[in-house]
């Protein structure tokens, strides 16, 4: 048993969920992931049970000191440890299975303690009372210790989490995928599907790969920077360019902007190349792929310069020809949705679809990714940031796009369970699974984008005035429909059947 | 009309505008060739690509339409046209601090533009003006340190008590962050 597997036999329920079968030979693609995978579940149920404590919070008037701690630890904790580790757990499977290598060593072990740590430092800081949103909101987490509301110790806590959850993000994991790809002896025995960079499923995880190593490389400067100044080995004056809030804040969106799309290109290429697979005609064929691989392109390339559109009410700071571009670039990647709208569903509509809960997942989770880019581009139009920056339309988009991953990738993991864990999954409770989390998550986007339409601010803890307090009422109430979906594709793991025993329970049957 | 298309529900509903007719698509391509009938399609290849065609060129031509349609909308540029030229333009000059605005003046008229010059001082701050019918106007964005304010010129139409209020996520009191603009019928023009 490896260290993985271990870890996962002895966490209590969790484990349950995801025992890793040892009977195949698959433990080495399978062990490391699994536990990403788990440990990702974990930080759902927490922090997913935080959604609801805001409008909670708002709802009962409790104290706004509690509105502004659960928004930062929803915040981060549903993105990074569990939507990112999600994505790297069911990635690094698939990879692992298209080219025949082992998941093992230091670095997925590097990968995990990274991410989770550094979530967990950060999770105690923010208990600590250092309360900064997700995107940190730089130089608030300074002003705030200089004011008195957090300690400094906090905010060293809270940036060396960051950092370390950073690391795994922009260093670990693209050196990880790369080397998989590019490095080491392919061995048959661990071939589940092999495929080449030609396929667009291959061509999606190495484009987004370098797009984190390379989008996030400024950020890494900068964070070591000001990192090594919090602890004293460098004088602060040496890293004042680095706390340049302007120069922070534009580090910062290169890379979280990438980190979505990069987020963005590699579930597109999980769907490019799960769908394929439930054809009900066998061709295993998508439409074409060479409009999938465009498509997926034209993503990556109008991408990497869109983030100018977070800056465009900082007019003229922002110079106005930057902006413009942010907004060109911006609707740009539309077009990329547009031309893989026409492969997804041309696929299907030349093939037949066999619908089992899985696929079905990974399509309903691309639809809301639609719905969401469709947001994100007409906020991305100047004239009409003026009016939605800043407002609730923001984070229903910034929910949206991660709650849109994440039911793909639940999809996908739903396509790769049996082989993880030998277990076979129930498709009523798949199906279920996908009614609840499409009525909640496309209840909870809608309610959120009308909220920032009719000017409700994001991340303010004074719902109840001028009739916001509805959006409120609306996210509460898709928000328990979301929350009631996870609690079913939990409850569907922790009741799944040996593979086995199940084949021998029909057989008998018959 | 397009002053609404331009304004925050306007937003919403070329959202849904977009939304709507792609779920129309998907839902009716899935149920029709998986519960239908999910036989492979008869469709000629040329015809699939005739019709990918119209698709991609029907959203091109409608994404350049909407952002045409825009630029008569975008602050960006009324605020550099009155840097130009124009009439006379009044001042308001903020700069925000935790929690509060130091604002040089809290009463404009109608009918003349309006520059807001705003900086904030200690940390990231926004000024957003809210037209007393609660719909929101514009919002700008402050960072400390920057040697050129955050500028918008805007002129109003309606006289009334407008809201300020501060959306970019600033601490534990953000939400207190908020002040009030006095806007009167002008004099001259009248
Ligand atoms: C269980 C139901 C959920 C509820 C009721 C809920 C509620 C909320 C609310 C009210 C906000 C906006 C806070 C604000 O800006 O004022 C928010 C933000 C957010 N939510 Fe959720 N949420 C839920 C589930 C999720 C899930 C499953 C994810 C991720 C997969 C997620 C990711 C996010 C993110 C990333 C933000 C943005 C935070 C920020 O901008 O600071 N949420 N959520
Ligand atoms: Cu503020």
């Amino acid at each position: 048993m490896t260290i993985a597997s271990t870890i996962i036999a002895g966490t209590p329920v969790f484990g349950r969920m995801f025992s890793v079968d040892k009977s195949t030979g698959l433990e080495e693609i399978n062990a490391w992931p699994a536990l990403m995978i788990m440990a990702s579940f974990i930080w759902l149920a927490v922090a997913g049970l935080l959604g609801l404590v805001m409008p909670a919070t708002q709802m009962f008037d409790l104290d706004s000191g509690h509105f502004y701690t659960t928004l930062t630890l929803h915040g981060a904790a549903l993105a990074f440890p569990f939507s990112f580790q999600l994505m790297v757990g069911v990635g690094l499977h698939r990879s692992g299975g298209c080219v025949g290598k082992p998941i093992t060593g230091w670095l997925p072990a590097m990968c995990f303690i990274t991410m989770n740590l550094g979530a967990a430092l950060l999770t105690v800081a923010v208990l600590m009372g250092f309360k900064v949103s997700l995107v940190v909101m730089f130089p608030l987490p300074l002003v705030g210790a200089q004011m008195g509301i957090w300690s400094m110790n906090a905010v060293i806590l809270g940036f060396t989490g960051i950092y370390l959850v950073l690391a795994c993000m922009i260093l670990l994991y693209p050196l990880l995928g790369l080397s998989m790809l590019f490095f080491g002896k392919k061995r048959q025995d661990l071939v589940l599907s092999e495929r080449s960079l030609n396929d667009p499923g291959m061509l999606g995880m190495t484009l987004s790969a370098l797009t984190l190593l390379i989008a996030g490389l400024p950020l890494v400067v900068v964070g070591t920077t000001l990192l090594l100044a919090l602890y004293g080995v460098i004088p602060m004056s040496m890293a004042a360019w680095a706390a340049e809030p302007v120069v922070f804040q534009y580090c910062f969106y290169i890379f979280a902007h990438n980190l979505m799309e990069a987020m963005a290109l590699m579930v597109s290429s999980a769907m490019y190349a799960t769908l394929p697979l439930y054809l009900a005609d066998g061709t295993r064929k998508l439409f074409s792929d060479k409009l999938a691989n465009t498509a997926l392109w034209i993503l990556l390339l109008t991408s990497v310069t869109s983030f100018l559109h977070h800056f465009i009410t900082f007019y003229p700071n922002q110079p106005a020809s930057l902006s413009y571009w942010g907004n060109i670039m911006s609707w740009g990647t539309g077009i990329g949705a547009a031309i893989s709208i026409f492969t997804v569903l041309a696929t299907i509509w030349q093939h037949g679809l066999r619908a089992e809960p899985g696929i079905i997942a990974v399509l309903l989770g691309w639809a809301l990714y639609i719905l969401d880019g469709a947001s994100a581009i007409v906020t991305s139009n100047v004239a009409w940031a003026y009016v939605l920056h800043g407002t609730m339309w923001q984070s229903g988009h910034t929910m949206t796009v991660i709650l849109a991953m994440s039911l793909m990738w639940m999809g996908v993991l739903y396509h790769h369970y049996p082989v993880i864990t030998g277990r076979k999954l129930d498709p009523a409770l798949g199906t279920w699974f996908v009614r609840l989390f499409t009525v909640g998550g496309f209840g909870a986007a809608i309610a959120m984008l009308a909220g920032g339409a009719a000017g409700m601010p994001r991340r303010f803890a004074d719902w109840n005035q001028e009739g916001w307090m509805v959006y409120g009422h609306m996210i509460m109430i898709f928000g328990l429909i979301l929350g009631a979906s996870f609690v079913v594709y939990a409850y569907n793991l922790l009741q799944s059947r040996d593979l086995n025993e199940a084949m021998g329970q029909r057989v008998g049957a018959t | 009309m397009l002053d609404f298309l331009f304004s925050g529900w306007g937003a919403f509903w070329v959202t849904m505008g977009m939304l709507l007719p792609f779920a129309g698509m998907f839902w009716y391509v899935i149920h029709r060739k998986s519960v239908v009938d999910s036989g492979p399609g008869t469709t000629p290849r040329a015809a699939m690509s005739r019709l990918e065609g119209y698709w991609l060129t029907a959203v091109f031509v409608i994404f350049v339409t909407i952002n045409l349609a825009s630029l008569k909308f975008m602050p960006i540029i009324a605020t550099a046209r009155a840097a130009t030229a124009g009439p006379p333009v009044q001042e308001v000059a903020v700069t925000a601090t935790s929690w509060t605005y130091e604002m040089s003046s809290r009463q404009v008229e109608t009918g003349k533009p309006v520059r807001f010059s705003a900086r904030a001082k200690d940390t990231q701050h926004g000024f957003a003006v809210y037209h007393p019918d609660g719909r929101m106007l514009f919002t700008m964005l402050m960072m400390p340190g920057v040697s050129k304010p955050t500028t918008v010129v805007h002129t109003f139409s309606d006289p009334g008590t407008y809201k300020i209020r501060c959306l970019e996520y600033c601490g534990i009191a953000h939400h207190g962050m908020k002040d009030e603009l006095t806007v009167v019928k002008s004099n001259a023009a009248t």
